[in-house]
Order: structure tokens, then sequence, then C-alpha cells
């Protein structure tokens, strides 16, 4: 009986001791399941909304051809959208499990993985398969950390204003050409019941990201990055300072609303596309969002409203402007290998055709005709495609802001996020009338002093 | 003798058997954690592996660092203002709603019931979304009031977090409802009806009988209304994301941001967990020896 007592506290102890591994050991289930059937397994960690326009279909057209296309490789796709992916990216990094091939930034935004090498630089990898001079030599500049982390998919502008020409023909008034014009504006479209610029302020990148690296470009210059660095100038400086005035300016006088501090990024697309706002500030891929969706037929903007009533433009000239005629742009996103994975392995082989893949033809084309990215990939004929494909006008007006304007470096592209943060914040406080130009740029200045001690 | 030992050391077995098993875990994840988080408080990390990256002791630096920022003081705040509201809004409210609801004092018992439990039954992401559509420029709420003023237009609010007070309290009064109506089940209705019979009033019994019956009940909503405060995150992430300018941010969010928000920067992050967790051992002790000076007996 004391025996039986004994084998039963065992039995019970070994259970215990086992529900534990076993709920911790069923994570790895499908990795070893990909393993035994003598495939390699690759994890990835993409970054996707999976309810944006002409979402649905990318797991058919981008993933599944890739899986017919190596039946010798099988993919662990994790997709996040937003913040989330920025948090996942740090824990991952924290954990020292980075995923094989992840989706990042070129710049200050993927900071962390930059500067801790935690992916491979690929420029071997491409001067091995001899694929240099199929890519835009602008996208294969070193980035953040000094070498090439990640394929671009594109060149990015943060910056790009969509005119709803209805709205203005209905006000009697043209594209503003200068601020003069656009200040003029704000009375005659107020009295219509018209909003002037729609934008997303309450998320905190977007007013810096989508206006002010471009007012910041107008003022100090394509090279104002270059000469901070070399400390010729800081953020206390009138090209700062003026950049913040005007921001300021903007929202006395009514060309932003003061509401849009509560307005998550992407809701004004709609009211926009409603006649309700002249014009929509953000970023280039924003266009996407404004065209058909391939799975429902449905668009914000249809063929023809995109053709008559939209134009794309950047912001008006601003008095005292050094460069003129610019939007702020940037190398686009792209995907990297893992640093982890073992040099020469058959994983880190299979890893680099994948990348390869996603910024190949076949991937950067579907981007293409989707209204995602602008191509890097030189193989992709833009204009063949467009005529081909019968592309949306969008896509041909996008093309043409690409040739009509230069470009000056987006904030948080080159800044550390932990300056970036900051100016992203001062400028929601200069929207609540909270602070002033004069006190946000010293609360720059002085992060950034502390960021350059810390290098 | 030998079978009083031998069934000692049995007791013993079974005992650290049974018990083991729990402690790990708690071990492995609340107690290592906590005591980690602090050691990362004093360091330098500054990301990669935990346990393999070059870690150096700085001292209090990261501290120093959440009291020089100005937004630690907004996000203490509003999580003090969101403790205030929970302790003095949802608790007193769901204490009112349930005794009115126990007593018989409306009619119609079942719906309001479910009606101010409703809103605990749905996921935080899901209220949180509706309502920062509710609240958003051209939302809902814009909307309403434009059927009586069609001029409105919405202006951005003076005072963003008391949107999240007002949700806050919304949605967490049901939770309360439901604990002091289960207690108020639990007190002898033959007590109250002598009293009634005595000629106590409806307060006296209130006063006299129900809220020393309910001290306890009061103090176990009380800490549950506090650390829940403290640790509020999902619904303002959702609804505001902290947002504009910090005005909503809550220590949570100030410290989520701070890990995981463009450069993260560890040290100060766990540093701001530590010290929500003295304030709301602090909190809760205060709690615990207001319950001891005047609370009633059960």
């Amino acid at each position: 009986m004391k025996k039986g007592k004994h084998t039963l506290t065992i039995a019970l102890a070994l259970l215990l001791c086992l529900v534990p591994a076993m709920l911790f050991a069923g994570g790895s289930s499908e990795a070893t399941a990909a393993a035994d059937d003598g495939k390699i397994n690759l994890t990835v960690l993409n970054y996707r909304d999976t309810s944006a326009t002409n979402s649905a279909n990318e797991d058919e057209v981008v993933w599944d051809y890739f899986l017919e296309q190596n039946p010798d490789i099988s993919l662990t796709i994790e997709n996040i959208f937003g913040e989330p992916f920025l948090a996942k990216t740090e824990a991952y990094l924290a954990s020292g499990n980075l995923p094989d091939v992840i989706y990042m930034w070129s710049g200050g935004k993927s900071a962390s993985v930059h500067q801790n090498h935690a992916v491979k630089d690929l420029m071997p990898f491409l001067e091995k398969d001899g694929l240099v001079d199929d890519y835009n030599p602008a996208a294969l500049v070193p980035q953040y950390g000094g070498y090439l982390a990640e394929l671009p998919e594109g060149i990015t502008a943060s910056h790009m204003i969509f005119v709803n020409k209805t709205v203005l023909e209905d006000c009697g008034l043209e594209i503003p050409e200068t601020l003069d014009d656009l200040l003029a504006m704000v009375p005659v479209l107020k009295e219509k019941g018209y909003g002037v610029f729609a934008m997303d302020n309450m998320t905190t990148w977007v007013m810096q990201s989508t206006l002010v690296s471009t007012i910041v470009g107008r003022l100090g210059g394509a090279d104002w990055y270059d000469r901070l660095v070399a400390g010729e100038i800081d953020f206390t400086d009138d090209w700062f300072v003026d950049s913040l005035e005007l921001v300021e300016l903007l929202y006395d006088e009514g060309v932003i609303n003061r509401n849009s501090l509560q307005s998550t990024y992407g809701t004004s697309r709609g009211p926009f596309a409603l006649n309700q706002y002249a014009f929509l500030v953000d970023g280039d891929w924003a266009c996407s969002s404004l065209m058909m969706d391939n799975t429902t037929g449905q668009a914000l903007l249809s063929r023809e409203r995109q053709e008559n009533d939209i134009e794309l433009i950047v912001f008006p000239e601003i008095p005292g402007e050094v460069v003129h005629d610019t939007t702020s742009g940037t190398i686009g996103t792209g995907y990297a290998i893992s640093a982890d994975i073992e040099e020469g392995s058959a994983k880190e082989e299979a890893a680099w055709r994948l990348v390869k893949y996603l910024q190949g033809e076949h991937v950067q084309e579907y981007r293409l005709v989707t209204g995602q990215a602008f191509p890097t990939n030189l193989n992709v004929d833009v204009d063949k495609v467009i005529e081909e494909n019968n592309l949306e006008p969008l896509v041909s007006k996008r093309a043409e802001f690409y040739n009509t304007y230069s470009y000056t470096p987006v904030i948080d592209d080159v800044l550390s996020s932990e300056v970036a943060n900051v100016i992203d914040i001062g400028l929601q406080e200069l929207g609540l009338g909270s602070k002033t130009p004069v006190e946000v740029a010293q609360d720059v200045q002085d992060t950034w002093e502390k960021w350059l001690d810390k290098q | 003798m030998k079978g009083g030992v031998t069934k000692r050391r049995e007791h013993y077995v079974t005992y650290w058997v049974l018990v083991l098993p729990a402690f790990l875990i708690y071990i492995l994840v609340m107690a290592f954690p906590t005591i980690y988080s602090v050691v990362l408080s004093l360091s330098d990390y500054r990301g990669g592996n935990l346990f393999t990256s070059d870690i150096n002791f700085v001292g209090f630096d990261s501290y120093k660092e959440v009291i020089d920022d100005q937004y630690f003081y907004v996000a203490l705040k509003n999580n003090l203002l969101l403790v205030f509201i929970s302790v003095f809004g949802q608790i007193p409210l769901g204490f009112i709603f349930a005794y009115l609801l126990s007593r018989d004092m409306v009619k119609h018992k079942d719906f309001f019931q479910t009606m101010i439990y409703l809103p605990s039954v749905i996921s935080t992401v899901v209220i949180g979304l509706l309502w920062k559509s509710f609240f958003s420029p051209n939302g809902a709420f814009v909307q309403l009031i434009r059927v009586f003023n069609p001029s409105y237009e919405a202006a951005l609010s003076s005072y963003p977090f008391g949107q999240v007070l007002f949700v806050t309290l919304w949605m967490y009064v049901g939770n309360y409802l439901i604990i002091f109506m289960a207690n108020l089940q639990k007190i002898d209705s033959s007590i109250i009806e002598a009293a009634k019979i005595d000629g106590a009033s409806e307060m006296q019994v209130l006063w006299h009988i129900i809220l020393p019956a309910l001290s306890g009940v009061i103090v176990t909503a009380s800490i549950l209304a506090i650390s829940g405060s403290l640790k509020a995150f999902d619904l303002i992430y959702v609804m505001t994301g902290g947002g504009p300018a910090n005005r909503t941010t809550v220590l949570s969010i100030f410290m989520y941001d701070k890990a995981f928000k463009g450069a993260p920067n560890y040290p100060v992050a766990n540093a701001i967990s530590t010290i929500m967790v003295v304030i709301s051992f602090t909190l809760i002790g205060i709690t615990k020896f207001i319950e001891s000076r005047v609370g009633g007996r059960e």
C-alpha cells in the first residue's frame, strides 16, 4: 500500500513537471515538422497590414508563388503591422532570437537592428550573384549602420500632397504655388465648409515625416544633416526654429486643424476622398490606399477621379527657402537576413534566395501594379508595366512626381529615434499650443547633444 | 517512533512534490523577472541577448533620468487620477447600483444589471476602438452634436484624458456591481428585517449594517482598483496611444514607449516598472492601514 502511495506521488510529480515542458515544447512543432520533411524552414518577420487595400492576395501572388518555385524551402511567416511590429522586433533582438528574414527600415526606425549588426551585409551577396547593376545605385548606398542591411524595395517620398481639384474648383481656387497663396485659400475653403489639410496627427511620426521633413529640408538645405553632424548648425538656429514657426502658423491660420491631433493615422483618407478636404498630406505610400483593391474591385478614388480630380504636388514655396521643389525622401524598406545564420550554410543560401526574390522582378512588379512601392530593380520596365496592365492614373502620376521633385532627408530616417521622438512630441506640443517653437527647438538640441555624448 | 519519522518524511516529500512545480513556475515567471528588472534598471543594458551581453552597473542613473523627464509626471498624474476615479468613482457607483438593485428599489432589475455589466464582457480592444471612433473628429460624437448645432466644428479637447477617465468609469463599474451584489446577498436578511422592525431607516440600515459588513469587500475592491489602475494599458493604448503629446499617457504606456518605441532604453523602462511596483505597494499599504483603523467587522 505504502509502495503504491510512493508510486502515485512520483507519477504525479512527473506529470506536473512534464506539463510545462510539453507546453513550452509546443511552440517549435511547426519548425520541427518542416525540418523533418527535408525542407529548409525559414522564419520571416513580415510587416503587413492585412486589412489594407490589395493586401488580401499577397499570400497567393508573393509568398505561395515563392514556395511553388522553391519546393525545398518552407516558410513560417509572422505578419505584424504598425508599432507592434517595432516592439516585436525589439523583443526578438533582446531575446537573441531574431527570425531568419526580417522586414526593416534603412534608417533610424530600425536603429537597434543596424547598431547591433543583427543582420548581414547584403552587398557581398549581390556582388557574388552579379546583381549590383540590376538595382538603382541610390538604393544600394550604405544604410544607418554603415552597410547594406536590407535590400530596399523602393525609393520613398515621405511627403506628397494630394490635391482635390473638385473642392478647389467649387471654391474658384487654383493649386497654390506659394505659402501666401495657401494661406489666402483658408477663409474661402472654410466659408464653403471644407477643411484645408487632411492630416492625422495623433500618430506621433506623421507630422514630422509627411510634412516637417520637407519644410526643414527647404529651409535647412538638402545637406542639413551633414552640417548638423559636422557641428556647423544647431537645432536652435533659424533653419529649424523657422520650420517650427511655420508649423505653428499653419495651426494658427487653420491650414491644419488642431483636432487632427485626435485623429489616428489613415483615418482622414476617407473624408478627403469624400471631398471634405482640399488637400491630403501623406506619404507616397498613401496612393495604394486610394487606388482600387484588386480583390474587391472597390476604390476610394475611381479611375476617372484619379485622372481628373487628383494632382500630386509638394508643399508650396516658402519665403526664405534655400532649395525649391523638394520633397523628403529616403531609401525604402526591405528585407534583411539574420546575422545568426551560419555563414555559407544551406539556410543562408535559402534566406538570400528569398530576399533576392522579394526584391526581384516578379514581386517589385506586383508592388508597382498595386501601388505599394516604386521599383528599385532596374529590370522592371515601369512604362511598359503601366501600359500593359492598364494601370490606374495614380501610378503614372506618381512616376511623374518622382521625376519632378528632388529629395531632402526624412528626419526620422537620419536621426536616431531618441532625437526624432522628441521632435515628434514637440510638434504635437506646438499643435496643443503648450510650447513655443524656441522651447521645442531647445528640447531637441538638448536631446541631440545628449545623444552625441553617448556615441 | 520509526513509523512517525517515516510518516513525517512522507508528508515532507508530498508537500514538496505538490508545492515545487508551482513554486518553480512562480520563481520563473514572477520573482525572477521582478528581481532581474530591478537589476536591469541599475545597468546600462542597451539590447541584445539578456544573459550574454556585456552589462555594467551604473547606479541610479536611470532613476534620475526618469525623474528628470517632464512626461513622467504627466504619466504619474494620469495614473493617480485613474486610481482616484477607480476608487472614488467605480467602487461607489458599483456599490450604489448594487444596493439599488439588490434592495429592489428599481424595476427591471435584470435589464439594468445586464446593461451595467455588459462592458465587462466586451473585449477591451473593441471598447477602445469603439470609443476612439466615437470621439474622433469625424466620429459619432461630433455628428450627434451637429444634430442640435449644425455649425458645430470638432475642436481639440482641452483635456483629452477626460475621455479616457469617462470610458474607464463606464467600463469597470459593472465588475464592482457584481462583486457587491454577490456580497450583499450574503448578508442575513433577518438582521435587516429586525432593524427595520426596530424602526431603523434605510440610511441607518446602510450605515450600521450593510457598510460594516462589506468593509472587507470594499478594501478588496479598492486593492483591485488600485492595482488595476496602475497597470492600465490596453484601453488607453488603443484609444489614444498616450497622445497627443503624451497628455493621456500613463506609467505603463510611458514604460512601453521607453522600452519599445524608437530607440529602446531598457534601463529606464525597468526603472519605471520598479517605481510602479513601489507606488502600488504603498497605495495598497495605505488602503490596508485605513481598513485596520476604520473598517468594521464582517
